[in-house]
């Protein structure tokens, strides 16, 4: 059984990533973390396989979409291409706007084969069922409150959708944890 | 994962919403609309029960609090009842639980409507 998670690869010019499984709020920091790092090491043209991947949420899409807004703030022509989609991927990407930022490629058949002959590793706590409870609190709410603010810059009309989490989760990151949660009885 | 489920029954004024499976961005337009369905038919006393819920993503929790606060401005509210441990620790990591009551017994969930 192929390991779960996401794998990243890169040749000269071109970075790939593959989902497996989930894309969620659990593995998005790790993939932040990596396209960062490449984009400062002048990568401009990302590849992401979405073939095997089973479902995507907001955050990790508000990942993709923030990788997309940096490479299009950089010079030269950068790009997110996001391979072997199915239709639904392709649905909930022109949901938010996305299709707008991404070059959205169908699936035809079997997932097709990205990059042969590149060297995959797979990016550390990539693996949703594995992830434990996040370390930090706070940079899991950063990375959210991020990562739908991106959504909203990268299609205004995602603004009444994540409306409401992103003000809360600027509250939460205005106010110190507390120990005690008043919700729960 | 399971895929969305969704029913409800009646509890004197409350509303119980039964939701398992994965709620997700291409499940969550059919809780949202079946919650819509509750308001416009005056209901705004509601428990979400989530017994049966494998994984909820991100833009459905923020949802879920425009619900409530909705619910609210009409003498309601959007409450949780028997949320799965490792969806309680994603609602607590955000810090929702200060926005939103999270039950584990139903009885208490539905009384907790009453009156004081």
């Amino acid at each position: 059984m192929t390991a779960k998670g996401i794998s990243v690869g890169s040749t000269a010019d071109e970075v790939f990533v593959r989902v497996i499984g989930r894309g969620t709020f659990q593995n998005s920091q790790p993939l932040r973390l990596y396209a960062t790092e490449m984009i400062g090491r002048g990568y401009r043209q990302f590849t992401v396989d979405v073939g095997e991947c089973s479902t995507m949420d907001s955050t990790f899409l508000g990942v993709l979409a923030g990788i997309g807004l940096r490479l299009s703030q950089q010079p030269g022509t950068g790009a997110v291409n996001i391979v072997n989609a199915e239709t639904r991927h392709r649905e909930l990407l022109v949901t938010l706007g996305l299709d707008r930022l991404f070059v959205i490629q169908l699936r035809n058949g079997s997932v097709a084969p990205v990059a042969a002959g590149v060297q995959w590793h797979m990016l550390p706590e990539s693996d949703v069922n594995t992830v434990g409870t996040p370390a930090s609190k706070e940079d899991t709410a950063r990375l959210m409150l991020d990562a739908h603010r991106d959504l909203i810059r990268a299609d205004e009309r995602n603004l009444p959708k994540f409306d409401e989490l992103t003000n809360q989760l600027t509250r939460r990151l205005n106010k110190p944890s507390s120990p005690e949660e008043a919700g729960h009885p | 994962m399971k895929p969305f489920q969704i029913s409800h029954t009646e509890r004197g004024a409350v509303q119980l919403v039964q939701v398992g499976g994965a709620l997700d961005m291409h499940s969550f337009p059919r809780l949202e609309s079946e919650l819509r369905r509750l308001f416009n038919h005056g209901h705004h006393r509601l428990v979400l029960d989530c017994e049966g819920l494998d994984y909820i993503g991100s833009a459905g929790l923020g949802a879920l609090i425009g619900f409530a606060k909705e619910a609210r401005e009409h003498e309601g509210d959007l409450r949780l009842l028997n949320v799965p441990p490792h969806i309680y620790r994603i609602i607590e990591l955000l810090g929702f639980t200060k926005v939103l009551q999270v039950h584990t017994e139903e009885t208490a969930a539905i009384a907790s409507f009453q009156p004081k």
